[in-house]
């Protein structure tokens, strides 16, 4: 490998792949790094090479995600880094550095430019129960379904806020699974009548919708029933999950999908230091940018749900933007010459982003989220319960301050899942202003035999 | 405007420490702490109460090393100090003292662990050299490459998340005033005696102040128009997950840098002093408003000589590593004690301050109170007057 890479994306779902078809073929040193062994992302996650799922993403609105897929593995001056997570990223004189954990050890990568296209994450909703086995969020069932095409469960309980639990209760029926039902939180007026106060927006995404109403039509043929106005309030189970309290009374079930939203993922741009904003309704932090999607880190640019949770259509065309400006920065296209060249990107980023944003009303979790009890552990990875979180709330302290009273966020996650739920506490008591943790390293737990032997 | 005994700027271990024992005694005390309790160096350290002379006194020649030892005797005193003060605070401070281990791996390491234990024995510290299997004998998870180790019986380690909280409480109880989110930004001397401290949106009339702010302890005394030769210095900490119970004992190096623990959680801690990058700003100049970043030389050193005297560690995953900020003197001693051209300005920062911390609090407290100081002698900013004295 170069010395020092002109590019590394980290990420090869559809914004680091729509990024390096855009850098591609200009005889640039470039790397796309993904901890999955194949590209393709959350939405095209790629079942291993060695065996294959009859019709595999048959559906209408992948073909698009499919083509560009297919040309980016077609791409033979990149270097695909598969299996490889990143651990690191931080500034340097010159750019950046990475420190990656691969399956040959760790190694250190230097890169002029940087494109960090990590995606988004389910956000975790503790709730009584939630750590029996047998709880999931939506999108880990899809993404047994996907790429494995195996159902985690005998009958599954669909329950959120977020209408990708309908594609995902489909996906499970399409494969043969039985679902017990779907939950919306929020009443059904509610979500129509936002969607209704957007009506250009929504027309323009028509496909979308049609893959809503027709999910909805494929789940009626199976008798799953789909409900509004129905909260999820505890999950119950001795060693594992048989059944849910809900609005609707006790449902019987051996597997819950939790989807009440997604998160960015933030750890990498955190580390590096550049300047985040809120995420969504759902939380998390997104990274501040500017029009060619660059960070406040020289040299570090960011696309995708990393930017803020839109989806993978506006994730590929501001992956597209992402590279051209990269490009652009390396002299590579003269600034008019970009500018034209990423117009019809940034008409389909606004779109796109102007969808997600009113998804994002749509599936809003405010208020809607399942209530923990004392004892439901708001972080697994340090066992700290609500109550005991609560406490060092009153006490008064920031985040950082309650991490360090309580364990809260020191585990192996890194508060990737227990940071939006705290969060969300201190915005109730009037402290929504808090930067949130510290970011630390590794963005993954990682050998210490391994890391012994970078240096 | 109000008007307290002591104010106190800084609400780490030795600030809160202090507050403690000033109000138990009866003084009227107001700490003022820029963010949160316990968000400085006292929170972010790695626990060790290491009462041997510590490496970073032995690396840079006899001479120093023979200055340094003189520290030996506040170790002796803060030995007692730990033993008592999770009954004092009736507080579970996760204080565990079974015992502490600085190994040798080469002849030259044997050598200086052997002069080094001759100095503390000298100073009355109760330290014996053992060779690598007594070591392994004691200490089964040590790798064969240790071939010496000097032991401490009473040597452990406490929490650092828990042991400044419980001070501050028990401050609060004995009627301290702690004022959280607010800076200090003015000290001035008043006319006839005692002080005004100021931030935003405060102001009180103290008669006596104890800068007690860490890293910051510089900055502060700026503010009174003083030199003090205290530097920021920026440290790596490491944390395995957790495992089952292994090394119960405070575990260091004679030659590298190195210690490591294990928590009451099962999380191997490993430092030992690694450095890390301050924030710098654009001028020049430290800015310890943004967190140090870590220097990747220091992460592969630092966990290459964990592996080496406990090999178990390689298959343990990390999963955090961070940065803390602390304060190192101009002679490596800590500087405690009354700043002689100021009466009433109190310093006490610098050092192992949480092992020292609650001896300097008590010693400091007793002295503002009129009590007997000698034991702070060595540690007095009167070794620095030489730099105030165009200043004041
Ligand atoms: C579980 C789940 C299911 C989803 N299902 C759908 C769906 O059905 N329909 C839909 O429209 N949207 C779905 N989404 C949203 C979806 O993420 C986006 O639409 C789209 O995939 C975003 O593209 P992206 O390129 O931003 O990120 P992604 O496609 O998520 O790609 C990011 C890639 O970065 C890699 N990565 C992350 N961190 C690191 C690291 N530290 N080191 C190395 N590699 C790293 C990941 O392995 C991943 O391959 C889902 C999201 C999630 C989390
Ligand atoms: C990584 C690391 C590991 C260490 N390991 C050990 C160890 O194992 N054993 C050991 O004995 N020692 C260790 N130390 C040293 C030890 O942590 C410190 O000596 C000790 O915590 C210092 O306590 P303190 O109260 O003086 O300072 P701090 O805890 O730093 O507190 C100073 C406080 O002053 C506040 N402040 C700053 N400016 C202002 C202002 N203008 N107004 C009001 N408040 C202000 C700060 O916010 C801070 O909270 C370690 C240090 C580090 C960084």
């Amino acid at each position: 490998m170069a010395d020092i890479l002109d590019v590394a994306i980290v990420g090869g779902g559809p914004a680091g792949q729509a990024a390096a078809l855009h850098l591609a073929g200009r005889g640039l040193d470039i790397a796309v790094i993904d901890e999955q062994p194949r590209p393709g992302g959350q939405i095209l996650r790629q079942p291993p090479a060695s065996f294959t799922v009859p019709g595999w993403l048959a559906g209408r609105g992948y073909a698009r995600l499919k083509h560009q897929l297919a040309r980016f593995e077609a791409l033979d001056d990149i270097r695909w880094l598969g299996g490889c997570s990143v651990l690191d990223l931080a500034p340097t004189m010159d750019g950046l550095s990475l420190l990656a954990a691969t399956p040959g050890g760790i190694s250190r990568i230097r890169a002029r430019h940087v494109l960090v296209a990590t995606g988004c994450q389910d956000l975790a909703v503790p709730l009584p129960g939630w750590t029996l086995p047998g709880v999931m969020s939506a999108g880990g069932i899809q993404a047994f379904v996907k790429s494995q095409r195996f159902i985690p469960g005998e009958r599954i309980l669909l329950a959120g806020t977020h209408p990708l639990q309908l594609i995902v209760a489909e996906q499970v029926v399409r494969a043969g699974g039985e679902v017990a039902a779907i939950l919306f939180a929020q009443p059904r007026a509610g979500m129509i009548a936002t969607a209704m106060r957007h009506p250009l927006i929504a027309l323009r995404r028509a496909p979308d919708l049609a893959a809503a109403a027709s999910a909805m039509a494929t789940l009626r043929r199976a008798g799953v029933p789909v409900r509004f106005g129905a909260p999820l309030h505890a999950i119950s189970g001795m060693d594992r999950v048989t059944g849910a309290v809900t609005g609707m009374g006790e449902i019987a079930c051996d597997t819950v999908g939790l989807c009440y939203g997604f998160v960015p993922q933030s750890a990498l741009p955190r580390m590096a230091g550049a300047r985040m904003h809120k995420a969504g309704p759902a939380g998390g932090w997104a990274c501040a940018h500017d029009h060619w999607l660059r960070s406040s880190v020289v040299g570090l640019s960011v696309a995708g749900e990393a930017l803020g949770v839109a989806g993978a259509a506006a994730a590929a065309a501001g992956g597209a933007i992402a590279g051209i400006g990269i490009a652009r920065d390396l002299g590579l296209f003269a600034p008019e010459q970009a500018e034209r060249m990423a117009r019809p990107h940034r008409h389909a980023f606004d779109t796109h982003r102007a969808f997600a944003a009113m998804l994002d009303s749509i599936a809003d979790p405010t208020g809607h989220l399942p209530r923990p009890d004392a004892e439901t552990l708001l972080c697994r990875c340090e066992d700290v319960s609500f109550e005991t979180i609560c406490g060092a709330i009153e006490q008064g302290g920031s985040a950082n301050a309650i991490k360090l009273a309580t364990r809260c966020g020191m585990g192996a996650c890194q508060g990737r899942n227990c940071e939006p739920a705290l969060l969300r506490l201190l915005g109730d008591v009037g402290r929504g202003d808090d930067p949130g943790f510290t970011a630390r390293f590794p963005a993954r737990p990682v050998a210490i035999g391994d890391l012994a032997e970078s240096g | 405007m109000k008007r307290v005994d002591v104010a106190i700027v800084g609400g780490g271990l030795v600030g809160c420490a202090t507050a403690w024992r000033l109000s138990t005694a009866g003084a009227s005390v107001e700490l003022i702490e820029a963010a949160d309790i316990n968000a400085g160096a006292s929170g972010q350290n790695a626990g060790s109460l290491h009462f041997q002379i510590e490496r970073r006194f032995l690396e840079n020649g006899d001479a120093l090393a023979e200055q340094a030892s003189s520290i030996v005797a506040l170790s002796r005193i803060a030995v007692e100090d730990w033993r008592g003060l999770e009954t004092a605070l009736n507080a579970d401070l996760h204080v565990s003292m079974a015992g502490g281990l600085m190994v040798a791996e080469t002849a030259d390491h044997v050598a200086l662990l052997e002069r080094k234990a001759t100095r503390e024995q000298r100073e009355g510290l109760k330290v014996r050299t053992i060779d690598g299997d007594a070591a392994r004998a004691i200490a089964p998870y040590l790798s064969a490459s240790v071939l010496a180790a000097n032991h401490s019986a009473d040597e452990g380690h406490a929490d650092p998340r828990t042991v400044t909280p419980a001070l501050a409480a028990a401050a609060r109880a004995a009627g301290a005033t702690i004022r959280t989110h607010s800076a200090v930004h003015a000290i001035g001397r008043r006319a006839g005696g005692g002080f005004t401290i100021a931030g935003n949106g405060f102001s009180l009339h103290a008669d006596q102040v104890l800068i007690a702010a860490g890293a910051w302890t510089a900055a502060l005394c700026t503010l009174a128009n003083l030199h003090m030769p205290l530097y920021p210095v920026a440290l790596l900490m490491n944390a395995t997950e957790r495992t089952a119970p292994m090394v119960p004992h405070l575990v260091q190096h004679v030659g590298r840098r190195l210690s490591l623990k294990q928590t009451h959680a099962g999380n191997l801690l490993i430092g030992g002093g690694w450095p890390s990058r301050l924030a710098q700003l654009p001028g020049g100049g430290f800015d310890l408003s943004r967190r140090a970043t870590m220097i990747p030389d220091s992460l592969s050193g630092n966990l290459r000589a964990a592996i080496d005297v406990v090999p178990a560690i390689s298959r343990l995953n990390l999963i955090r590593s961070w940065t803390g900020v602390t304060a190192i003197s101009a002679d490596q001693l800590p500087i405690v004690g009354q700043v002689p051209r100021m009466p009433g300005l109190w310093i006490a920062a610098g050092g192992s301050a949480f092992t020292l911390g609650p001896t300097f609090a008590r010693l400091v407290a007793s002295a503002m109170a009129g009590g007997p100081s000698e034991a702070l002698d060595i540690v007095s900013p009167a070794r620095f007057e030489h730099l105030n004295g165009f200043m004041g």
